[in-house]
């Protein structure tokens, strides 16, 4: 009879403390995923210092292809595209592709990552753009050199509105 | 916002082996973008936005996007893949309540 009160508790108790721990990693996981956001409210110096570090940044402009309405009428919808000339083979690749858009409040719009199956480093998508300025793109290849190029939007109605 | 997830992918209409394909993709989705309250301060809630596309072809990764509430409504990603082998190419759009979209295409030579 005791033997079996023992053993129940001991089953309770260590049923407890799994649970414990299955909380702790389940409040922990999204708190994590929270401070390695890509997106934050932050100016752009912020944002590229938290990304980049110190790393020199080339300029790209013989390379990098940063493709951009001059004047978006609506910063809701605004296309970009970005093309690198490169051989895309596994030794010499673009890695990631990174668009900024320094006055927006959250100012890294996405980043790209790509491998050599892509054939040719030309992607494209649809941003917000919340007043006139520049929006960068910065390009970091296989071997760790990082391109940037930049080009003025003016845009006649912010998307980004809050 | 019925539609939310409904996903679009676009392929040239002839591919040969071995081209690069662009393609163009879409999805359905509010990217819901920063609120605030009357005295300014940004609301702290878990917006509904999308923050990752993934785009795989013969079981390979060929293009990813981490992507944050800058992105446009309803938005479109571009990108290219080298065709080798006929195929299905696959885009999930992952979005931060855990909404996961896919969208098929298959690839084929004429």
């Amino acid at each position: 009879m005791n033997d079996h009160s023992i053993s129940r508790r001991l089953v309770i108790t260590t049923l407890g403390a799994l649970g414990l721990a299955g909380a702790g990693g389940l409040t922990l996981a999204p708190r994590r995923a929270h401070a390695q956001q890509l997106g934050q409210h932050e100016t752009v110096d912020e944002a590229l210092k938290r990304i980049f570090g110190a790393r020199p940044m080339k300029d790209g402009s013989g390379v990098v292809k940063l493709d951009l309405p001059l004047i978006a009428e609506n910063g809701a919808v605004v296309p970009v595209s970005v093309d690198v000339a490169s051989p895309m083979t596994a030794a010499n690749h673009v890695k990631a592709i990174y668009v900024v858009a320094d006055k927006n409040r959250i100012p890294v719009v996405f980043r790209t990552t790509l491998g050599p199956e892509a054939g040719q480093a030309a992607i494209g998508a649809t941003i917000r753009l919340g007043e006139t300025g520049d929006v960068r793109a910065i390009v970091e290849q296989s071997d760790g050199t990082l391109l940037a190029v930049k080009r003025e939007v003016k845009v006649t109605v912010g998307g980004c509105g809050g | 916002m019925a539609d939310i997830g409904k996903v679009r992918v676009r392929l040239p209409s002839s591919i040969k082996p071995g081209d690069i394909v662009r393609v163009r993709s879409l999805v359905i989705h509010p990217m819901e973008r920063i609120e605030r309250d009357s005295k300014g301060k940004i609301i702290d809630k878990k917006y509904l936005y999308i923050d990752r596309v993934v785009a795989t072809y013969l079981g390979k990764t060929v293009a990813a996007f981490d992507t944050t509430q800058s992105v446009s409504e309803n938005p479109t990603f571009v990108f290219t893949f080298r065709a080798t082998d006929p195929g299905t190419l696959t885009i999930t759009f992952h979005d931060t309540h855990g909404g996961k979209y896919e969208g098929t295409a298959d690839v084929k030579f004429a």
